[in-house]
Parts: C-alpha cells; structure tokens; sequence
C-alpha cells in the first residue's frame, strides 16, 4: 500500500510487528528438531507435538478447558438472555441501574474477582473448585450475554413483536416464532464471544486450580515456568490453529470483525 | 348505524403526560374511518389501544359490541398494518401472510388457498416465494395488507400506512385500499397527519388534537364547515378575520379576489379591505398573494390569496391594492 | 406484566449476588479467620511501607507507558484502515482483531522465545558481533512493556476504530476543500472528533495493564514484581488473606479511579 501518511505508516507497521512477530516465532519453533527453545531452531520434526497431545497434563487440561468454557457460555446466556430481554422489552423499572450491574464484571479486575471467590466461596464457604470456577466464568460472560444480545435486539423493530401478537401469537409463541430466530447473529456471537474469553481466562480461574480440575492456559503457565522446552510452542500452534477455525467460523456466520470488534464494516 | 368499535371515557395517561383526554369515539361498520391530526396529538396512541397493544388508562373500549378493554392483542381479530410494515424478515411472503392463520391452526391446504386469496387482492401471487427484503416498499405494504386481511379481522386498522412511499405511489395506494376496503366491506381506520389522504380516503374523519377529539364527520360536511381555528389550519383554511361582532370567522385563498381599484371586480356582499402586497408567488396554474391589510375591527392581518393566474392583475410587492371578502364563503368558527 | 419482567432478571441477579458482588465486599471486611478492620489497617501499612509503594509505582508506570505506546501505535493503524479504500484494509483490521481471540499465555510466550537467552533478538545480536554474551533482555521492565504492549494493542486499535470510522471522512475533504493542509485537517478535524473514543481506548488499555497477571508473570518474573504478580503470592503461597485483599483493593481502586475520570474527561469534552 502506498501512503501520503509516511510517520503513521511507520508506526502502523511496528504495531504490527509487534502484535504478530512473536507469533509467527512460536509457529517455527514448534517444529524445531531440538529440545531446546533456540533460535533459529535445530531442524525440522513434528516430535514435539506428539509429545504435547500424549502429555496428560495438557490433554486433560484441554478437556476441562472446553467442557468449562462451553457450560459457562450456555449458562451465561441462558441466565443473561432473559435480563436482555428484560431491559429492553418489559416494564422494568431502574432498568439501567439492572444494566449497569450485569456489565460491571467488566471493570473489576479479573484477578481480584478470581481472589474474592477463592477467599469466600472455596475458603469459606466450602464449594470445590469446579463449582467455584463454573460460578465464576458464567458471572464473567453475564456482561457479554447481556451487551451482543441486546445490541442485537435493539436493532428488531419492536412492531414486528406486535404484528406476531395482532395476528394471533400469544407471548410465548411470539419469542418463538419471531424473537428467537431474528435474535440468532447475536446470541451466536455472544456465545462465540464468552467461549473464547472463558477458554483463554487466566486471571480467574489461576487462584481456583486444584489438582483434579485445571484449565489449559494455567497448566501451561505453570510449564513455561519451570520447563523450558518447545513442547509449550506445539500447544500453542494447536491453540492457535483451533482459534484461528473459530474465526473462520465467525467469519462465515456473522462476520469476524462484528463479532469480536463490534465493528461493521 | 352499527358499531365496528366504540370508545367510551378513554384516555390514555403516560407520567404526567395526557396522551389521550376523555375520548367518546364510534368506529362505523364497514366505513372507512380516518383519525387525522399533528404528530401528538393522540391518534396512534388511540390506535394502539384499539389494537389492545396498550390498555387505557381509564375506559371502556368494545369491539363489534362486546367489551374488550382488557382483551389481550392476540385475542382481538384485528388485522393491523404497522408504519413499518413489520414483515417477519426471516419469512416468505407467504409465510408472513400465513403466519396468522398458522397460529388459528388453520390446516395447511385451508392455509396455502387463503394466502393466495389474499396476495391476489393485493396483486402480489407472483412474490409469495420471495424474502420481504427482496421487496420494494410499495409491495412490502401491499404484503402487510395481506397478511393483516388474511385472518378475515373485524376490523383493519391501518397506522400511517402510506408515509414511508414516494409521493406518486402514495396517490395510487389511496385508490388501492380504497379498492380493497370496497371489496372486502371491512370496517377500516387509518391514522394520518395528511389532509388531503384523509379527505381523499374517509368516509368518515376525526380530527384529533392534544388527545381530544376536534370534529368528526364526512369529508363533505367537515371541509366546508371547520368546526374551529385548529380545524381550519389544519385543512388549509389561511385567512383568519374578527367581524364586527368580536368572532373569529374564515375563509380559503381561493376565495379572497384582488383588484387594484375599489369597484372591480363587481363586489359581491361583503368587506373590500385596503390593502399592500407584500409578496408574490407564482406557481404555474395560480398565483398566491400575500397582502398586508386590516380587517372590520382594525386589527393588522395578513392575507392569503390564491388566484387563478390568467385572470390575475399584475401585482408586484408594494402595489396598494383591495382585497374583496365574499360573506357568502366566509365561516364562523367556534372558540378553540 | 412488571412481575413477569421481574422474573426474568431474578435467577441472574441471584447468581450474580452469590458469585460476584457479595464475595467481592466481603473480601474486603470477612477474609477467612480474619477480623475486620483489618484488611485496612494493613492497606495503610502497605501504603507507607517503600517495598509495597515501588510496586504501586511500578505497576502505575508501566502502565502508563504501555498506554502511552498502545495509543501511539494503534490510533495510526486504525486512522489508516479508517481511510482506507484499499481491498487489504479488511484483511489488516482482521489481523489487527485476531489477537484478541488468541490466549494470552500463548502470545506472550512469543516473547520468551525472541527475548529469551537463545532467543531471536540475543542470538541476532551475538551473530552480528555486537555484544559479547547474550543480554539479559527478559525480567526486564521493557520486556513487560513489550509483552503488555502486545496484549493490548489490539484493544486499541478496535476502540479507535470503532471511533474514527464515525468521523465522517466527508468532513476530511470539507476541510481539504476549505484550504487546510493534510496535516492540518488531521489535528483540527480528525483528532478532536475521535478525541472522545481514544480516551475510551486509552483507558481500557491502562485498566487491562494495570491488571493483567499473565505478561507481568512471565516476562517479569520476581524481579519485577507488580499489583497482579504480588496479589497472587499474597493469596496462594504466603496465604496472606489481610495483604491479599488490600491489594485486591489498591487494585480496584485505580481501576476505578482511571474509569471516573475518563467518563468525567469525555463529559466535559461533550459539553465545552
């Protein structure tokens, strides 16, 4: 691309460089021959994959991350959907101050969320930790449930709620038959949304790891620190590959950078 | 004359806002009837409590004689048409226009003969296949009549159904509900803040103001005779006169004649004021005057005159001239 | 029909109350076998004590430096895709978008494999004989700024984005029209206009550096102790419950703190 913006191109391409670079460095040492994280790397073998989906640790880790990540979503959006709906069709009376509360997740810090849990409801209060962390990931996705869906009902004409009623649809049969199905972009989104957040947390689920139920980003953080071997670069290609299908997934439903920008383009 | 719908004591309060003031209002049977008025002034809002989307506040509305102020929208038998139109984006066409009968389980083969039925009347068999964004909003509104008229509704209840079209198919949709309403022998309202749609379409109009209503009748005995100075405004009546006795009186444009000497033309009974003119607009057909001038009882008004432009003096701004007042054309109005 | 809207929100609200607000206010009074009060008796020791203060000013520094960065690279790569004609800005702004879907522990990773002794950056520097023994470039403040930059770059990006593409690019040629220079047109066009929404980027970004664990854990190390790192030791190996919480605290104060005065800065933005 030429450009008449010489100093912004320049700094456009150092963000690039380093947003992507250490990336694609992850990528070439995957394949490395050696045992060590050495660049450039010591030939070409796929060793270290093999060695990262039979070590048990990951695998099962990986299991509990996405059995996690895909209950929380749906628990989200089954207990989210209906405060959308609420704030934005019923007669709900504060109905910013509901708003406000289901996004504020959002701005404490996830880490201080993650210790207010493990203090109260694991220390004190005697939950074990899959429990806690269900509690958890499913009280982080409340603000996306809430925000895509309704982002995505605010753009139904309430008219066509109406229409459905005048032609002889109870409420009931109303959500069914029209809400529910001009809502789906939006309820896949946010599903989209949340399941990726909750896969890829660490600051949440870091303090509520015990040894039966670790997610893979924490047992991984765990690795890299005392191991310093390519076998945590072959997960992350793996990682990275499963990301990247989610985004073509994105892409081909409802647009990549509307899902996950906010962005129409 | 039978009732389609009657409202008793209605009104319709939001916050401190009175939308609907006290309402008495009989629908006719199988008439159209046209609630016509400025944005505001109650007429959607009376709509839409007709259709039972909002229950009054205080009163009694009954449908085809039986009461049904709490009646929920679904158990009403109304066909509306939305401003919007409000099509079902993710359904055919048909499937829009079935979508009632659908939920009157009505069985499929019933079903499919009734949506053609309908899509015929509104010319539009040939696009049951189509999505409602595949359409022009001319044929998406010919599909929300459709599928309003499809439930055989005691009613069909139109809410500005023509603002959304360009000005030429506006005209031509006037004749086709028209068309529609006589073949169907429907009892139809129609909200509108267009005079000309509702004097075109009525048989009958209300006009509404600040939630009350302001005069209702035909088309032919509201028109002439405007009941107050809103309702003249509103129909386009320009010229308002204090006679000699302290009362408000009227009189359209068309009707003010100009000459540049007292005696011509020939006075008919009536005031011929002094006047300057102070602005002149040329349209093609007609010319509009506006003269600044003083009526019987001294005070300063301005003057809309619309002449036919063949017979018009030749005026500039500045020119002195009189301006005859016909008595025969003028209306007394009531206080508002 | 209030009851019924009523009914929707209470099983949400109810987990929300068990699985968020309550435990939060309670960490900061009823830490397990903790009596109250204290958790702020040791907030005000932490406060005058020179080892806690370096890693609030640590934290509050880097911080800032990373917004500072994030700002200045992401604000040119959205203005750029924002004005952009060219059938790849699509392809670059989804580039830009793609690391927010990417795991932090694998992103930041990268930069253990480049900034690593054997790394990329060392070796290229030994290779081209410009330093004598690999140099010592992680556990370093500039390897956090690095890491943090990278997580939240994109952050940035989205969030000016989102503001640029909403001035109007009319307005750009309006102002070319009238006589202003390209540079011109940008400084009194351009960036008064997305002002508001690159204090909304800013923010986020500060928020989320000020915060993170990840980046500060691996590429700070113990050397570079922040907020997040130091909350962790607190809570899991020096069970700490009272220092815990007062971090928490700290923490969540500044985050706060940063978000109020943004939303005051883009109130008297709108109004002046």
């Amino acid at each position: 691309m030429r450009t008449r913006h010489p100093i912004a191109a320049s700094l456009a391409v150092g963000g690039y460089v380093v947003m992507l670079v250490p990336i694609l460095f992850v990528v070439v040492t995957a394949f490395t021959a050696g045992s060590t994280l050495r660049f450039p790397p010591d030939g070409f073998s796929l060793r270290w994959f093999e060695a990262a989906l039979t070590y048990e640790p990951f695998t099962s880790s990986l299991l509990s991350s996405l059995m996690l990540a895909a209950i929380s979503a749906v628990l989200a959006l089954a207990l989210g959907v209906p405060v959308a709906l609420a704030v934005h069709r019923g007669a709900l009376p504060g109905r910013s101050v509901v708003e406000g509360l289901f996004l504020s997740p959002l701005i404490v810090p996830e880490l201080v969320v993650g210790l207010a849990l493990y203090q109260q409801l694991m220390v004190g209060f005697g939950l074990d930790n899959f429990q806690t962390l269900l509690l958890g990931h499913t009280v982080l996705m409340f603000p996306y449930a809430v925000r895509v869906t309704g982002a995505s009902l605010a753009l139904i004409d309430p008219a066509v709620e109406d229409a459905a009623r005048g032609l002889g649809a109870s409420p009931g049969r109303t959500f069914l038959s029209v809400t529910l199905p001009l809502l789906r972009p939006g309820l896949f989104s946010a599903a989209l949304l949340s399941f990726i957040t909750s896969f890829n947390n660490v600051p949440l689920s870091l303090l509520l790891q015990s040894r039966d139920f670790r997610t893979l980003p924490v047992v991984m953080l765990d690795y890299v620190q005392q191991n310093y071997d390519p076998i945590v670069a072959a997960i992350s290609v793996l990682i990275l590959a499963g990301t990247v299908l989610v985004a073509v997934i994105a892409e081909r439903t409802v647009g990549f950078a509307r899902v996950f920008g906010g962005i129409n383009r | 004359m039978t009732h389609a719908a009657r409202f008793h004591g209605v009104s319709q309060v939001f916050g401190d806002f009175t939308a609907v003031d006290n309402i008495d209002l009989d629908i006719p049977d199988g008439k159209l009837t046209t609630l016509l008025g400025p944005s505001g002034c109650g007429k959607t809002t009376s709509l839409r409590m007709l259709a039972g989307y909002l229950a009054p506040t205080r009163g009694t509305i009954s449908i085809a004689g039986v009461d049904s102020t709490r009646t929920p929208p679904e158990r009403r038998n109304l066909g509306m048409v939305f401003q919007s139109y409000a099509l079902f984006p993710h359904m055919s066409v048909a499937d829009n226009v079935g979508f009632g009968l659908k939920m009157r389980r009505v069985p499929a083969a019933d079903r499919a003969r009734r949506v053609t039925e309908s899509l015929e009347l509104v010319g539009l068999a040939h696009l049951s296949a189509s999505k409602p964004k595949k359409l022009s909003g001319g044929q998406q509104q010919r599909v929300a009549l459709a599928r309003a008229i499809a439930i055989r509704p005691k009613l069909l209840l139109l809410d500005e159904p023509l603002s959304n079209l360009d000005a030429r198919l506006r005209i031509q949709m006037r004749a086709e509900i028209r068309r529609i309403q006589a073949e169907t022998g429907l009892a139809v309202v129609l909200v509108t803040h267009d005079q000309d749609e509702a004097l075109e379409m009525s048989d009958e109009m209300v006009l509404m103001k600040d939630g009350r209503i302001q005069q209702q009748g035909t088309p032919q005995a509201v028109f002439p005779a405007p009941a107050n100075r809103f309702v003249a405004e509103f129909l386009g009546y320009e010229n308002f006169l204090t006679d000699a006795g302290g009362a408000t009186t009227t009189i359209r444009p068309e009707h003010l004649a100009l000459s540049v000497s007292e005696r011509t033309p020939a006075a008919e009974t009536g005031a011929v004021l002094p006047g300057v003119v102070l602005d002149v607009a040329y349209r093609g057909v007609d010319v509009l005057v506006t003269v600044a001038s003083a009526d019987v009882s001294g005070a300063r008004v301005e003057l809309l005159a619309d002449l036919r432009a063949e017979s018009a003096p030749d005026l500039t701004p500045g020119a002195d001239v009189w301006v005859h007042v016909p008595a025969t054309h003028l209306v007394p109005l009531a206080a508002d | 029909m209030r009851g019924r809207t009523a009914l929707l929100v209470l099983p949400g609200l109810a987990i929300l109350l068990v699985a968020f607000l309550i435990p939060s206010i309670a960490m900061l009074f009823s830490p397990p076998g903790i009596s109250p009060g204290e958790v702020f008796a040791r907030l005000g020791r932490m406060l005058t004590d020179p080892y806690d203060q370096a890693i609030v000013v640590r934290t509050l520094g880097l911080g800032l430096i990373v917004t500072v960065v994030c700002i200045g690279l992401g604000y040119p790569i959205a203005y750029l895709l924002s004005r952009s004609t060219s059938r790849w800005a699509g392809v670059l702004l989804a580039l830009a978008i793609f690391p927010l879907l990417l795991s932090s522990v694998v992103r930041t990773f990268g930069w253990l494999v480049v900034l690593g002794s054997q790394g990329a950056i060392p070796q290229l520097l030994l290779t081209l004989g410009l330093v004598d023994s690999a140099p010592q470039l992680l556990y370093t403040p500039l390897a956090i700024v690095l890491g943090l930059t990278q997580i939240f770059l994109p952050l940035a990006v989205v969030a000016s984005y989102s503001a640029l593409a909403q001035v109007d690019a009319g307005l750009d040629e309006a102002a070319r029209g009238l006589g202003a220079n390209r540079t011109r047109t940008f400084w009194s066009v351009v960036v008064p206009l997305s002002g508001p929404g690159v204090v909304v980027a800013a923010t986020l970004v500060f928020a989320g550096a000020v915060t993170a664990y990840t980046t500060p854990y691996l590429l700070g190390g113990s050397r570079q102790r922040m907020l997040s790192t130091q909350l962790y030791t607190y809570s899991s190996t020096t069970i700490d419950w009272a220092a815990a919480s007062a971090t928490a605290l700290i923490m969540t104060v500044l985050v706060f703190a940063v978000s109020g005065l943004s939303s005051l800065a883009a109130r008297r933005g709108a109004t002046s």
